[in-house]
């Protein structure tokens, strides 16, 4: 009889973890800067923390602080012998609403997969091409409240365990502790636990809306007649948009921004400094006034640092 | 010349990928603005190079072109020869980074400023290797933490001080050299014009800090860069012929400590150290100026 009891929990235990217990995979979808490959990082410890196999890489490419990035997570309870990037995940996570504007980020998402976003609306609220799971989260206010900095990855880590259920909340407040805590002090690391924390409790689940069309961005792909000599590339117009010298005119950084500058018309002296200093170039002056150019500006705040007459001010960008 | 008689044509534009706060693109734009249309860029590996595009996609709107990261110095020397050969005038500069112009490009650079080339060598010098991920170079000051040098129990930081890179371009001599930094605008502007009227070699070194690397707040960038010249640690001047024509002096030197306040990859710097940096400053202080601080 005690056999018996003994084989079927043997059973059930194997079933549990052979057959019950698949492997999932995470996508970070961020932008450089904000964090997304150390929150990949920090989830596969949390992970590991609960006695589970992880990897977690990022997306390798000459991304700068504010481009388009991606980062991956893999969670099993064996060895993971799979080293591709995640192409199918299970669990999609962005860290910047913008995002899910200009890219489908719901690409290859398992059917029962569900999408984890940064952002002020209700899942009800967010528009992707179809309707799935969805939870949602304010993430950079709650990184600015409590860490001053729109860095959100830590924050977003309390959501993923909230919509996911699949790691405590306490080991992803361990693993911040011990990943954050070793690059930047134990204070830091208490404190993007607490962002994790209060990112778990204020997490909304539901199902977000379908519908949305995306049209994928065209490449140019000049056959060996049309490619110019030695690659040299004049400006010229395809299919795919403006290539060649200039070309760049049409990639439009505006999306970057957390903080957007608004001048007080009044107060400038037409002084050009801002002008001057602007990286993107993206200040115009109109009847010797300065006017940004919003499709450009990354939300520095150089011109605001810099005014004399303290006529620009930054102000937290709302998205609608 | 003034912010104000600069030209509105950009011939570098909006839409590439620096970081946000990176003061190179305005860098590069302004310099482009006096430069004018008939340039010619070269880059070597650098952020510049990278940001400012992807092929096809390009913010040049003249020719540009790069090459291997070494070579910056015999690359610009072959197309200003090329140029001479057929007969047509074109500016040609080449624009690389710390690690390209203090460590990997220094031979090339050498050869062609002692061969007198008719070119203009800019360096935009943000103390290490940002574009593959902060590595140290030649240029990072002591007590840095890079990736190579990281902060830990045993080592602080980088152990050596910067090299004086702008130093070693006046010894060789050149028509024209000076040091620039974004922060001071007119200064900078009348740099840049006087090193295009100027024929032969000329080498201008920009200071550039680099909110990524330096770990600060990117709407601090020419703040910092003010700074740095303030406290001594960026010295502003200019030398014809190995003779120095021109040198800013600030209205008050302010102490190291309050330039390297707010950048993270100081952070861990103790009092001992921060006297270490201060001593440095204050030998090159008396070195440019000829004079105690």
């Amino acid at each position: 009889m005690i056999f018996l009891a003994i084989f079927s929990f043997a059973i059930k235990l194997i079933l549990h973890y052979h057959i019950t217990w698949r492997m999932y995979e995470i996508r970070f979808h961020g932008r450089g800067g904000q964090g997304g490959r150390m929150a990949a990082e920090a989830y596969a410890l949390a992970a590991f923390l609960e006695g589970n196999y992880a990897v977690s890489f990022p997306f390798f490419g000459a991304e700068r602080r504010g481009a388009p990035v991606r980062a991956f997570t893999r969670v099993d309870n064996k060895k993971i012998r799979i080293k591709t990037q995640v192409y199918e995940p299970d669990y999609v996570v962005v860290l910047d609403e913008t995002l899910i504007e200009t890219e489908d980020v719901l690409e290859g998402l398992k059917e029962d997969g569900m999408v984890i976003i940064n952002t002020q609306r209700k899942p009800e609220e967010v528009k992707l091409s179809k309707p799935v799971k969805c939870a949602t989260v304010d993430a950079t206010s709650i990184a600015l409240d409590i860490l001053g900095r729109p860095i959100t990855n830590t924050s977003i880590l309390g959501a993923i365990a909230k919509a996911t259920g699949k790691v405590s909340i306490e080991s992803i407040e361990k693993a911040i502790i011990e990943k954050f805590g070793e690059r930047l002090g134990k204070e830091a690391g208490e404190k993007n636990a607490l962002a994790a924390r209060t990112a778990y409790e204020k997490t909304l689940i539901g199902v977000s809306q379908g519908g949305k069309a995306f049209v994928p961005r065209k490449k140019w792909l000049p056959d060996v007649n049309e490619m110019p000599v030695g690659g040299a590339t004049p400006a010229m117009k395809t299919d795919a948009g403006l290539v060649g010298i200039g070309s760049f005119i049409e990639n439009k950084t505006g999306d970057w921004r957390t903080f957007i500058p608004s001048i007080d018309k009044e107060k400038c002296i037409g002084c050009r400094f801002c002008w001057f200093y602007c990286p993107e170039g993206c200040i115009e002056m109109v009847d010797n006034k300065a006017n940004v150019n919003y499709d450009y500006c990354k939300g520095c705040g150089i011109c605001a640092n810099e005014c004399p007459v303290n006529a620009i001010e930054m102000k937290r960008e709302v998205r609608t | 010349m003034n912010i104000k008689d600069l030209p509105e044509e950009d011939y570098f534009t909006s839409g590439h990928t620096a970081c946000a706060g990176c003061p190179a693109p305005a860098i590069v734009r302004n310099m482009m603005k006096i430069f004018g249309k008939d340039t010619i860029v070269y880059t070597p590996a650098n952020c510049l190079l990278v940001f400012s595009g992807t092929y096809p996609y390009l913010a040049w709107k003249v020719p540009y072109l790069h090459e291997a990261f070494e070579n910056t110095g015999s690359c610009i020397s072959g197309v200003a020869r090329a140029y001479k050969k057929i007969g047509k005038k074109a500016l040609v500069v080449g624009i690389a980074g710390d690690g390209g112009t203090y460590d990997i490009g220094i031979q090339a650079l050498s050869g062609a400023a002692e061969r007198d080339e008719d070119v203009i060598y800019v360096c935009y010098d943000n103390e290490a290797y940002m574009n593959t991920g902060i590595q140290r170079s030649g240029s990072t000051p002591y007590g840095a933490s890079t990736t190579t040098t990281p902060a830990g129990k045993k080592i602080p930081g980088k152990l050596r001080h910067k090299k004086d890179m702008a130093e070693i371009m006046r010894a060789h001599e050149i028509p024209y050299m000076a040091t620039l930094s974004i922060s001071h605008p007119k200064d900078f502007l009348n740099k840049v014009e006087k090193a295009k009227n100027v024929k032969g070699f000329r080498y201008l070194h920009v200071f550039s800090p680099c909110p990524t690397g330096w770990r600060f707040d990117p709407s601090k960038s020419v703040e910092i860069a003010r700074k740095a010249v303030q406290s001594g640690m960026w010295t502003l001047y200019e030398a014809e012929y190995g003779e120095i024509t021109g040198i800013y002096k600030p209205k008050k030197k302010i102490p190291v400590e309050e330039y390297i306040k707010g950048q993270g990859r100081f952070r861990h710097l103790t009092p001992e150290m921060i006297e270490e940096l201060q001593r440095w400053v204050d030998r090159k202080w008396k070195r440019l100026y000829g004079e105690e601080p």
